[in-house]
Formats: C-alpha cells, structure tokens, sequence
C-alpha cells in the first residue's frame, strides 16, 4: 500500500470562505445574546428593588456605553433572528400534496409574522 | 460510535433558538430604549407599569421560559462553536460548563422572577 | 497564421512513489469558448502528459466521477467552464477534506462506507410478500422525498464542509440526506434501525448547519436541510423512545 497524502485543516479556516466567517459570526451570536440575557436579569432584579434603584438604572443605562453595549446586543440578536427565520423552511418543509410551499412563505408565516406579534407584545407590556 | 443524548440538547437549542430570534430583539429595544431614561417621572412610569406586568403569573412564566430555553440555546451553540474551533479533548468539561452556565441561569431567571 | 490563445491551469500533482510533498504543475492549455475544465484536463493527458491521474467518466453531470476544487470551490469539472476563468490562470486540486492517493484522485473508501452506514434500501418487517403486487405510492408521498434521491455521490459537499474537515469520523451531508431519503420513503416502514444509525454521536448532530453543501451540491439535493429535518426526527424518536421504551419502534 503505497503512502497518501493527509491534508489538514488550518486552524482559521472560518477566514478561508465568505460562507463560513458569515457561519462563524452566526453563532457567535449566541455569546452576545447569552451576555444580554444575563444583563436583562439584572435590569429584572433590579425592578424587584425598589423604586430608587431602579430610577438610578434606567439613568445610568442612557450613558454611552449603555448605549452601546446595546447597540452590539441588537445588532447580534437581528442576525440571529433573520437567519434563523431564513432558515427555518428548510428545517420544516411544508407541503400542500405535491407542491412545496415557497420558502419565503413559511419563512413569514413561521417567522417573520409571530416576531411581530411578539415584539408588539413585549412593547405593549413594558409601555402600556 | 455511541449512544447520544445529543438529542435532547439539540431540542432545547432548538427550542431556545425560536424564543430567542421571536423575543430578544423586542427585549433588547426595551432596556437600550424604552427603560433606559434620564427623566424620572418617565422611569417611575415604567417602573410602576413593569411592577405591575411582571406582577402576572403568566409574564412571570413566559419570561422563564424565553430566558431558561435562550440560555440553553446559547450554551448549545457556543460549546458546538467552540468544537469546531478546536476545543475537542475535553467535551465532557464542555458540557458542563455550558449546559451548567445555563442551568445556573435558568435558577436565576427562577430566583428572580418568582418574587414578584 | 493566428496564434493560439492559451489558458493556464495550475495542476497539483503528487506522486507516492517519489514525492515527500505534493507541488503544482504549470499548463498551457488551447482556450476554446465551449470548453469545460475537464475538457483541458483531457487534452493535457492526451497531448502533454499521459502522468496526470483523475477520475471522470459521463462529462455532462450525472456519473458524479470529476469533482475536484476549482479555485479553491468544489466543482464537477465537466460543469467548470473555461470562459469563466479566462483569462486568469485556473488552480486545480483534488477534492479538499480527502486523503489524495495520487495527483487529483482522491480516497473515497471512507465515503462508500459512510453511505452503507445508514442502511439506504428499504427496510421493513413483514414478510418478503410480492403477491399483492408492487408497493404503491402517490405522487405526494414521492414528493417528499424525491430531491433527497437527485444525489450523484460526487463528493463536492465533503468538500465543502467544514466539520468533514476536522472530524473524519463525521458521516457527512450525502450520506445524511441518502439516509433521510429512506426515511421518508412510505414504502420503508421505519423500524428503527436506520434512525439509531443517524442518532449516533458523528452522524447528524456532527453536523452545525453550516448550509456550504447545500450551496455546492449540482443537483439541488438541499443536503443541509435534509439533515435539520433528520435532527428533528432524530428528536421526536428519541423523545418516544423515552416515554414508550418498546413502541418508539413504530
């Protein structure tokens, strides 16, 4: 048996495509949003504290850096939720006998149309 | 090859993954912009009107749940991410750490929302 | 008398016999407008140097033989035009994420088993019965499945996956998407077998849907979303699994 050669993948071969550094931005997502999570229980708790201190939050939260922080947050949670509605048609098929329902429709209907439902929710609950 | 539970993590990611793209978005708008205020009287509103929403047994779960599922989703994703990056001797300790990290989370988000 | 426009291709070359490290080997090649990559391979061989080792056979797109990366993308090379590297120089390589054993043929051993791997026949548990005629299906049931059957085996989704690179052991996007495409056949009748196969550790929850074998794959198999749809399956029998230990089975 003659020998072969053995290729290795380079350790940054996430730069190596478009494809994959999109992919690797993706689920780096998941550090930002899980980091807001853990804010959000604090701002959470904080509600729980009385008055005072939750007045002296909402003020230091308008700083700049507040404000970035959040800024980043949202940016990761957008990605996040835009390609996780994109790909979700192809997660769960849907088919009315024969013909596959478009993508982009079950991307709405499983999707896009319930987030806009929910943030309408979650609007309402914080400001009504 | 083994017998995986892997299943069972995929649907919490899965799960967490659905509640997180739905709800995050709206959430993050809330506390960057709507609770974040310098005006007093405007906080004090939103501190009544929070009291009082998240006084609901219903909110109170529904907001469990988004922030249980989203951490374990979070977990999921960054110990897969972390193994494709080379991270691969040790997966038990990954495991722990983050499914750990969003246990932990998850008793926090409990703690936190039961008082009420 | 006109000159000849020429294009170059950049061949890697690697020889067991000889070669501590594979090395790349320059071609002029005559540039013809309907031309195919494999079409400038051939005239190499058959002109230049009879050495160069690769596989092809149908050049139109079905036998899944001539993959190789072209530029650094996965391609079948019968499907590779010419005109549209012309006139920079075209790289060559055998198919990446594989062993090479000589120049651009690749190892694929491990492939053949992958696919045998998840049982991809019709499985079922009653009788070997033809007496009440062939199996019957309707047109919607052959629509769930149907893209899922369009694989041609050429390997350009190993290629392009990015977990197939750092996990050999990984089952991979066509062998996935072969196994899915039994599963849901409504003629296999779902005994279990094959799904216990697609649960294991390296077989669909290797896969963190990168979607890059979806993008290269020639016949629209959609691979990355057969194997989503397997994850969930794979949930669901795992979740009655847990509550009904003997019944999941069905």
């Amino acid at each position: 048996m003659s020998k072969r050669y053995h290729p290795t993948q380079p350790w940054n071969w996430f730069l190596k495509r478009p494809a994959y550094v999109k992919f690797m931005v993706r689920e780096l997502t998941a550090v930002a949003i899980g980091l807001y999570l853990i804010y959000l229980l604090r701002v959470l708790a904080t509600v729980g504290n009385g008055e005072a201190a939750f007045v002296e939050l909402a003020g230091a939260m308008t700083g700049t850096r507040a404000r970035l922080l959040h800024v980043l947050a949202l940016a990761a949670a957008l990605f996040h939720s835009v390609t996780w509605f994109n790909l979700t048609p192809k997660a769960m098929p849907m088919y009315r006998g024969e013909q596959r329902l478009a993508d982009p429709l079950v991307a709405f209907g499983m999707g896009y149309l319930p987030w806009i439902v929910v943030t309408i929710l979650i609007f309402w609950g914080v400001c009504a | 090859m083994s017998k995986s539970n892997e299943a069972l993590w995929w649907s919490l990611f899965s799960a967490g993954g659905v509640l997180a793209a739905l709800a995050v978005p709206a959430l993050v708008l809330s506390t960057g912009f709507l609770v974040a205020t310098s005006d007093p009287s405007v906080a004090a509103e939103r501190y009544a009107q929070l009291q009082s929403v998240l006084g609901w047994r219903i909110v109170q779960l529904a907001m469990f749940v988004v922030v249980s599922l989203s951490f374990f989703h979070c977990a999921h994703r960054i110990r897969h991410t972390l193994m494709d990056l080379g991270v691969r001797g040790v997966p038990l300790l990954l495991m722990v750490t983050c499914y750990g990290g969003a246990l932990a989370g998850t008793v926090a988000a409990a703690v936190i929302l039961v008082k009420f | 008398m006109a000159e000849e426009t020429t294009i170059q291709l950049d061949i890697f070359r690697y020889h067991p016999e000889k070669d501590e490290q594979p090395y790349f080997q320059s071609y002029d090649v005559p540039y013809k407008e309907d031309w195919v990559v494999l079409d400038a391979i051939n005239w190499i061989k058959d002109n230049v140097d009879g050495s160069l080792s690769y596989r092809w056979s149908c050049r139109m797109g079905v036998c899944g033989s001539c993959g190789m990366m072209v530029n650094g993308e996965p391609k079948l090379t019968c499907a590779a035009f010419l005109k549209d590297y012309y006139p920079k120089a075209i790289r060559v390589e055998p198919l990446e994420n594989f062993t090479v054993e000589r120049d651009l043929v690749i190892t694929m051993d491990d492939f053949m088993a992958k696919l045998e791997s998840v049982k991809p026949y019709i499985v079922r548990d009653d009788v070997d019965d033809t007496s009440g005629g062939e199996y019957e299906q309707t047109p919607a049931q052959l629509a769930q499945y149907k893209q899922y059957s369009m694989c041609i085996n050429c390997m350009l989704c190993y290629s392009a996956c990015p977990v197939v690179g750092h996990d050999p052991e990984f089952v991979g996007p066509a062998a996935l998407a072969l196994g899915h495409r039994y599963n849901k056949d409504s003629r296999d009748q779902d005994t279990g077998e094959r799904m216990e196969k697609m649960m294991e550790h390296e077989a669909v929850w290797g896969c963190t849907f990168v979607g890059e074998c979806t993008e290269v794959c020639p016949k629209h198999v959609d691979p990355a979303g057969a194997i989503q749809q397997a994850k969930a399956a794979a949930a669901q029998y795992y979740f009655k699994k847990l509550i009904m230990p003997k019944g999941a089975g069905r």
